[in-house]
């Protein structure tokens, strides 16, 4: 295949991959505030959510695996696996391999989200608002067309969207229904049950 | 009208919300696909990352630069003879 071929991929792949991971953490955002209407029930939320995950890593994967073996660009597998051990823009590569990392923690967290636990889960997945500022801060850094018109639209627009959710989340704070029903249970279990 | 608090409604409105997360993960996945090609298509355009080069070909045994130099046809040759040494030199 030719270098330049994989080097667009990369560059492609990436671009793809941010605007997934925040498409993400922004149904993410949505689902822990439980929106929904008529025509949009919550589990869809949900759902989109877990499978814009799972692509996430498959173009993430692409990313990664066409920088890898780009003949011109000699990165290695070791700078894909272990953070800041690139010679090439050692700390901002660093960044995209946390981020992946963290992410593909996440995954396999959710993936096996009933035998650890939903608190332990709960923790991990905070992990989130990690590795999506090192996804961006990765595609500042390295990123050949950080600069160029298209790709800086695109990560302005990201992370417009995500502060906003953000911001959203903590402006409207918790929107559980059973939320009283479920504090009023516990306090009625530790009363039979003093510790 | 059916109510809509039946389960027969229910299961209908989950139907409906599965086909609909079928084909907005299909929607996603395929213009993912689309996207790469696209964003490597414009990332080709902006920034090629390959040197634009030209042959040159001369008629004549020198080429004439802007400046009016010459450049020389002499071949550029080497030449190697044994070692000289070198001391006393100050501190």
């Amino acid at each position: 295949m030719n270098n330049s071929v994989l080097w667009y991929t990369t560059r492609g792949a990436g671009a793809v991959s941010l605007v997934l991971l925040s498409a993400v953490v922004v149904l993410g955002i949505l689902s822990v505030l439980r929106v929904q209407t008529t025509g949009w029930p919550r589990f869809l939320t949900v759902g989109l959510h877990r499978n814009l995950a799972l692509m996430t890593l498959v173009f993430l994967t692409l990313h990664i695996v066409t920088a890898v073996v780009d003949p011109f660009t000699h990165l290695g597998w070791l700078a894909a696996v272990v953070p800041f051990s690139s010679y090439y823009r050692t700390f901002w590569l660093g960044l995209g391999t946390i981020a992946f990392e963290l992410l593909l923690a996440i995954v396999l967290t959710s993936l096996v989200r009933g035998f650890i636990g939903q608190a332990a889960w709960r923790l991990l997945h905070w992990l989130t608002y990690a590795a999506w500022p090192f996804a961006v801060l990765h595609g500042v850094g390295t990123g050949t067309d950080a600069w160029s018109a298209w790709l800086f639209t695109l990560q302005a627009f990201c992370v417009i969207a995500v502060l906003a959710a953000i911001g959203y989340r903590f402006m409207t704070g918790s929107r559980d229904p059973l939320a009283d029903a479920r504090s009023s249970f516990q306090g009625a279990v530790d009363r039979r049950e003093p510790r | 009208m059916e109510p809509k608090d039946t389960p027969h409604a229910r299961v209908r409105a989950r139907d409906a919300g599965m086909r609909l997360l079928t084909r907005l993960t299909t929607g996603a996945a395929v213009s993912a696909v689309i996207g790469v090609g696209l964003f490597g298509a414009v990332s080709a355009y902006t920034i090629p990352g390959t040197a634009t080069t030209s042959t040159i070909t001369s008629s004549s045994s020198s080429t004439s630069t802007s400046a009016g130099l010459q450049s020389s046809t002499t071949p550029v040759t080497s030449s190697s003879s044994s070692g000289v040494a070198v001391s006393g030199g100050s501190r």
